[in-house]
């Protein structure tokens, strides 16, 4: 059996088996080093009530007992193999956190290797995060992570003919809201200049800007396009508030 | 249950509903906030009366105050990008009470969805723009109140890790500092309580139904015959699971109370269904890149089970993405034969269309893709034609003002508007030019 004995029933991947050992171990040793580890893994009684009501398991091939069970065995071959896809089907909803009679969060362990995966930059992550590239440009240039021209209908054909409607007049409709909410058609909120900037200074001091470089180097640079410019614009401002 | 010795951690002589979650970590937080206040490293941002508290319960018993006037809203990306109406019902029933607030552009998301979807940050940098935004609401004086059931999650959790991690603390710090974000004499900004809306709409549910009684009960509506389903947010109580209102009305403690408490103010029917704790399918990426997922499980789990158990007229939600996952993902179930058509909305839109809010002109309800119109028959709202045709009407007329460039025009049509506010205020008499999307390219239309 390719996968591992005590129930990982997926294959390690040929990616997996082809990367050094010490860098299995690195990863790991990544992992378990984040500051929020030991307050996300006590212990497992494999009761199972994790994956009972996690509603990734009934869909896609994912247990966060196994995440638990690979973590409290120090599984370093499984929990590299992990990072590739099988992280990406949590839903991020916590009912495995609330669930736990030891208080463990399966969620929590997938989000520091989501990150890792990230700053690590796996291929098969950069593949994953794909279609996700539209978020990032909108959060990382003005702070708001969704708005009313992403809804387009052709995006989203399986929510109906209503959507098409919807899109049609989508200025005035947004003007007609008598309520300063949700105005702006391009972000969530007209987010202030001077906001944005602030956020931009946020990017580059904790390194989300270089996280990205590694991940999509083509968004990376439409994202300090724009940011560059915004940062320019400020400072005419400043400039000629002076 | 004793008192402990910070004065934001407090609980009731008496249990008020059975509590099996004693001596909380969670609850602990508010001792070492309290600590960290005495030793001069944060700056706790009080609720005072001038916020005009309401006392609810959490989970473990503990008094949370929920803050109902002066408020900064911090909004929701999704709710006013896709649900606009959302937000408009708070501001609404916030102006029908008189309460003072503020709603300004000095804020960004929390950027949290992206977290979770993607995994394209750190506690660090989440740390770092949850402050930012409290600070601002700090310097305004403006206490603030939270929409997004993510945002709210993120920052309950944020917080805890900051409190309890010196090495975060010290991590976001210099970056708050450069920012210009800490105080005079160089604290963190950190609020007494996290506040979500829902917990507002909770603290005010009987203001809400005098309102009911008083202004749409008036225009024939009636929503007692209503039958309703409640599907609470994971982000706002399983995340952080110990901050969040319970209340002995409802399941007697042993179950979320916002938007069940209302509804049942309200006096409509709150009927149970065997997937109540389940998630919607939202996921974060999911909703957007695995849409198999995210629409097989609101339907087989939830709206399906809810058309079949109980027959629902309506399903309440607390959350963006929950609202936007059940009320988009009814459609495409025609193709399998599972067809489960429910009007869906958050709690505040119901409560909203209950007190006589314009379903279109202040809820919104033309972005909405479920089935609402039986439900708002069922309501007693039977001229919703006509009042759809007035806002389609309005769109239309506002449209062509704007083709002929006669803005004097527009805004003349919009001091008709009862509540408009075309520029809100804000904490510096903001200017549009100064905004960061004003050269953004607009995404194909």
């Amino acid at each position: 059996m390719d996968g591992h004995p005590y129930g990982y029933n997926i294959p390690i991947s040929e990616k997996t088996k082809e990367v050094p050992w010490e860098e299995k171990v690195r990863i790991f040793e990544e992992i378990k080093s984040d500051f929020r580890f030991k307050e996300y893994l006590f212990g497992c009684l494999n009761c199972g009530v994790c994956t009972a009501s996690c509603p990734s398991n009934r869909f896609f091939d994912y247990s966060p007992r196994e995440i638990v069970q690979r973590f409290l065995e120090e599984d370093v071959e499984v929990i590299y193999d992990m990072l590739h896809e099988y992280i990406w089907a949590c839903s991020q909803c916590f009912t495995c956190w609330i669930r736990c009679p030891f208080v463990n969060n399966p969620g929590g362990l997938v989000i520091i290797m989501r990150e890792v995966a990230v700053r690590n930059a796996f291929e098969a992550t950069k593949d994953l995060l794909k279609p996700y590239g539209r978020v990032l440009l909108k959060v990382m240039t003005t702070g708001n992570q969704l708005s009313a021209d992403m809804l387009q209908p052709d995006f989203f054909p399986d929510w109906g003919p209503k959507m098409q409607d919807n899109m049609e007049n989508l200025r005035a409709k947004r003007m007609a809201i008598p309520f300063d909410v949700g105005k702006s058609v391009k972000t969530a909120w007209e987010v202030s200049l001077e906001t944005a900037i602030e956020m931009y200074t946020i990017w580059r001091e904790t390194g989300i800007f270089e996280m990205l470089e590694k991940l999509d180097p083509n968004l990376y640079n439409v994202i300090m396009d724009i940011v560059e410019e915004n940062e320019e614009r400020w400072e005419e401002l400043m400039e000629e508030e002076e | 249950m004793g008192h402990g010795k910070s004065p934001y951690l407090r609980y009731p002589e008496k249990e008020p509903f059975p509590i099996l979650n004693k001596n909380s970590h969670y609850d602990h937080l508010f001792e070492e906030m309290y600590e960290l206040e005495e030793k001069g490293e944060i700056l706790v941002f009080r609720i005072t009366e001038e916020n005009k508290p309401v006392e609810v319960f959490t989970r473990t018993g503990r008094i949370k105050l929920i803050p109902t006037n002066k408020l900064w809203h911090h909004k929701s990306c999704g709710q006013c990008g896709n649900i606009p109406g959302y937000p408009a019902s708070i501001f609404w029933l916030m102006n029908k009470f008189g309460y003072d607030y503020l709603n300004e552009p000095h804020q960004t998301s929390c950027t949290a969805w992206n977290y979770h979807g993607s995994g394209t940050s750190n506690p660090v940098a989440l740390a770092a723009v949850w402050l930012r935004n409290m600070h601002q609401a700090w310097k305004t004086g403006y206490y603030p109140l939270i929409h997004c059931g993510t945002s709210f999650g993120s920052y309950k959790e944020t917080r805890e890790q900051l409190i309890f991690n010196k090495e975060l603390r010290e991590a976001v710090k210099p970056i708050l500092k450069k920012l210009g974000r800490l105080t005079e004499d160089g604290r963190i900004v950190i609020p007494q309580e996290i506040v979500h809306y829902s917990e507002w709409v909770h603290a005010v549910r009987f203001k809400i139904k005098e309102l009911y009684e008083k202004e749409g009960k008036p225009k024939g509506i009636d929503v007692s015959n209503v039958r309703v389903a409640i599907h609470n947010a994971c982000h706002t109580y399983k995340m952080i699971a110990d901050d969040y209102p319970y209340d002995p009305e409802v399941y007697n403690g042993q179950r979320p109370a916002a938007s069940t408490a209302v509804i049942k103010a309200l006096g409509a029917q709150v009927v149970d269904y065997s997937t109540w704790y389940d998630c919607c399918g939202f996921g974060f990426r999911h909703i957007l890149t695995e849409r198999e997922f995210t629409r097989s499980f609101a339907i087989q789990r939830k709206l399906k089970v809810i058309a079949e158990e109980i027959r629902a007229d309506v399903l309440i939600t607390h959350d963006t993405g929950c609202t936007t996952t059940f009320e988009k993902n009814q459609w495409i179930g025609k193709a399998h034969g599972m067809y489960h058509p429910i009007a869906v909305m958050s709690d505040v839109m119901f409560a909203a269309l209950a007190c006589g809010a314009h379903p279109f002109k202040v809820v919104q309800l033309y972005w909405n893709c479920s089935n609402y119109e039986p439900l708002l028959e069922k309501m007693g709202i039977t001229n919703w034609r006509e009042l759809k045709k007035e806002w389609e009407d309005t769109v239309k007329y506002i449209s062509e003002l704007e083709k002929q460039g006669k803005y004097d025009e527009l805004m003349e049509f919009f001091k008709e508007y009862d509540l408009y506010e075309p520029y809100s205020r804000t904490s510096d008499g903001f200017k549009r030019r100064k905004s960061a999307t004003a050269d953004m390219p607009l995404f194909k239309s």
